[in-house]
């Protein structure tokens, strides 16, 4: 009867004659297509569906949102289909970029706040200020929401977020006849630290008093911390050229520089730690600048170390200043369903998905209600991280950004390997980074 | 023409030809996506100043000028490349031919010698990039502990500006010798016995049948080894991305590292696209002049 129903024997005596082959091929594409033309739609009567690209793949992180968070969206909204895709830091620029010049952003995606300027200034994303006015508790992300602010607007839900604090271990503070509980205050007070932290061997630096990078956006955020604590700023107030080479960003890229080139507490080279575990955990460095995620891998890889780990507040010169930026959701301006996309971004800043999130990957929570939530205040270090919100500030949102942190970044290793001077190297950035200003 | 039309009123014929179009249309639709569109575009882009926020704005030869004439990060990028390139190519050729002239005798189980010389061609760049960036490791690499076994070192061979390169064409030729071993082998063992046996007669030594027999037959092998070599040591990529970011101080900064920086960094693609269409015209350049000096004659 199957044999009947489908004439198989005909289909194969077809297939055996010239040009059988290809009519054959084409029925099979055509069959394939009618098929595939009827299916999504009769599902997409029913729902509508919502693509969000979450940044970062951290393992917890994935499996707090699909396990937990999910479900209790779904369960919420069922005419909702949120489809989730998790998208690499590292990759995530390129994608979006590919996506938005191809048509097929997603509705709702993550970055980090430093690209609001470029989404906002080109219109790729939703000003979410009418909508954040109807949310009845606006006000816990206090100062959090400004770092998506753009010419007025706000673009940017934050979701979690990171600072940079100093970090080191008390019982090689001990060793060194250092206080632990008493960890530098000043300029001065980190330097000496640093000298008596620094374990040599010949010209070998053997531990590093502090770990310095050199290249790169962490030598960038580094450099933010010390020319904001000199008295310092990135540019005016109109945004119209750099201030980062006047006096105060010499003094403190010279303070740097110093370290590795003078005091020799730090080298130019990258520690890598001994597999997941990090560096300050093998004595290769004994402080460094740590983000919270540096402070969740000790405590996951080296557990018998964590109990030394110690976390202090910014350091002050003229100023107490440190940096801390915020990741949050965008809303694309091409997105067919933004009353669903809303629904989704509300959902994702609610206190109880905000405390998951970042519970799972040790960052910091941008509402102010969760401070004293037990997965932040029961660890020392993180509450460290929280209490010192009070001290942060961010990068600029200008869409020019991202270029001129790169051209400061090149002239900042410059510094640090001793190629140039400081004045030298931000005056070579600052001419660079004007140019491109004027540009605009 | 006429033999085509006649070809064509042919039912049978003309069944097979469209069934023949129809089987090589797949490959035929995949080389024009991927490749040609593609590069056409980016031929069309190199003259714009599209950055894949706002639509691209023709702004004529000005890339290429700026490229060419004001762009000192380029021109670095390219010495670096042709140091690279320079450094890399000879060292692969003698490594890979005295591998080859080792593997090619008549041993019980040399096929495990080629076997194990072979494995870093399979082993995927990032991959391998990951177990040398650990080799090289300044604090517990396994480089240093052997140089410590000696007193020496440590040594840090990525974050020194004047050693990173080395480093990586170190690494670069351990990979590529396995690949043009197997070539030179074939080219070995295609190499006619009687010129041996003649060389014999004449009482020619170890190093004169090298010399003058082994390897005036190669040269057709190594002419294909340096012009392969040469493009794809043009294009490296991987081993930067993983490595050193083109780093330290820009030592390892090659031109296609470059063109992703300026492409995916900072979505200048007009100016990646430039760069690109140089790289292509340098690299196709070096090719023509090894065609027409090095190419064998017979």
């Amino acid at each position: 009867m199957f044999r009947r129903m489908f004439n198989l024997e005909r289909a194969q005596s077809r297939l055996a004659t010239p040009g059988g082959g290809l009519r054959m091929a084409l029925i099979i594409l055509a069959v394939a297509a009618c098929l595939s033309a009827v299916t999504p739609s009769a599902w997409a009567a029913s729902r509508t569906t919502v693509t969000f690209w979450m940044a970062g793949n951290d393992q917890k992180f994935m499996d707090t949102v699909n396990t937990q968070l999910l479900p209790a969206f779904e369960k919420k909204y069922p005419k909702i289909d949120l489809q989730i895709t998790f998208v690499p830091w590292e990759t995530l620029s390129v994608k979006l970029a590919t996506a938005f010049a191809g048509g097929m952003a997603p509705d709702v995606f993550m970055h980090g706040a430093a690209a609001t300027a470029g989404f906002a200034a080109t219109g790729r994303v939703e000003p979410l200020d009418s909508l954040i006015a109807k949310m009845p508790d606006a006000r816990d992300f206090g100062s959090t929401l400004e770092q998506g602010n753009y010419y007025g607007k706000h673009y940017m839900i934050p979701v979690f977020g990171a600072g940079r604090l100093l970090m080191y271990r008390a019982d090689e503070f001990k060793e060194a006849g250092l206080n632990p509980d008493e960890p530098p205050a000043t300029w001065e007070e980190f330097r000496n630290a640093a000298i008596k932290l620094a374990i040599r061997r010949g010209n070998q630096i053997v531990r590093e008093g502090i770990d310095l990078p050199t290249s790169g956006i962490d030598a960038q955020q580094i450099f933010a911390c010390f020319l904001w604590q000199a008295g310092g700023s990135f540019f005016n107030r109109d945004y119209t050229r750099v201030t980062f080479n006047d006096a105060h960003g010499v003094e403190a890229l010279q303070f740097l520089a110093n370290l590795i080139q003078k005091d020799k507490v730090a080298d130019t080279s990258i520690n890598l730690g001994q597999g997941n575990v990090p560096p300050i955990a093998t004595n290769q460095v004994a402080m460094l600048f740590a983000v919270p995620g540096d402070v969740a891998q000790v405590k996951t890889y080296a557990p018998g170390i964590y109990k030394e780990i110690r976390v202090a507040p910014p350091l002050k010169n003229k100023e107490q200043w440190t940096f801390y930026s915020f990741s949050g959701m965008f809303m694309s301006k091409t997105s067919k369903h933004k009353e669903d996309a809303w629904k989704v971004m509300e959902f994702f800043s609610s206190p109880e998905a905000l405390e998951k999130i970042n519970a799972s990957m040790g960052t910091l929570p941008p509402r102010r209600s969760l401070a004293k939530a037990p997965a932040f205040a029961s660890d020392p270090n993180i509450r460290a991280f929280v209490e010192s919100m009070q001290y942060a500030r961010g990068n600029p949102n200008i869409a020019q950004w991202v270029q001129i942190r790169d051209i400061l970044s090149r002239y900042l290793e410059q510094a640090l390997y001793g190629r140039m001077t400081p004045k030298a190297a931000l005056d070579q950035a600052a001419k660079e980074a004007d140019a491109l200003l004027s540009n605009r | 023409m006429s033999s085509l039309s006649a070809y064509w009123r042919n039912r049978t014929r003309r069944e097979q030809m469209l069934t023949g179009y129809a089987f090589v249309a797949p490959i035929v639709l995949y080389t024009l996506v991927t490749g040609f569109i593609p590069v056409v575009s980016s031929l069309y882009l190199s003259f714009t100043n599209y950055n894949m926020m706002t639509p691209a704005r023709w702004i004529g030869l000005q890339n290429y000028v700026q490229v060419l004439f004001h762009d000192s990060l380029f021109w670095r990028a390219m010495l670096n490349t042709a140091q690279y390139s320079l450094e890399v190519l000879p060292l692969n050729v003698l490594f890979s031919l005295c591998l080859a002239l080792l593997v090619n005798q008549k041993l019980r189980g040399i096929t495990i010698f080629r076997t194990l010389y072979y494995l870093p061609v399979v082993t995927s760049s990032i991959a391998v990039s990951m177990i040398w960036l650990w080799l090289y490791n300044k604090n517990s690499g396994l480089i240093n502990l052997f140089l410590g076994l000696f007193g020496l070192g440590p040594v840090d061979w990525l974050g020194t500006p004047g050693l990173a390169l080395h480093s990586l064409v170190l690494m670069r030729v351990w990979k590529g010798i396995g690949w043009n071993m197997v070539i030179y082998l074939a080219g070995l063992q295609g190499i006619p016995k009687y010129l041996y046996e003649a060389a014999d007669i004449d009482g020619a030594s170890g190093w004169k049948k090298f010399s003058q027999v082994t390897w005036p037959s190669l040269r057709p092998v190594t002419y294909y080894i340096v012009v392969m070599g040469l493009i794809s040591t043009f294009q490296t990529f991987a081993e930067i991305y993983a490595m050193t970011n083109g780093g330290p101080l820009g030592s390892t900064t090659t031109v296609a590292y470059l063109i992703y920086q300026r492409a995916f960094g900072a979505f200048d693609m007009g100016n990646a696209s430039a760069v690109s269409f140089i790289l292509f015209v340098v690299i196709f350049g070096l090719s023509l002049v090894n065609v027409k000096y090095f190419q064998p004659q017979d």
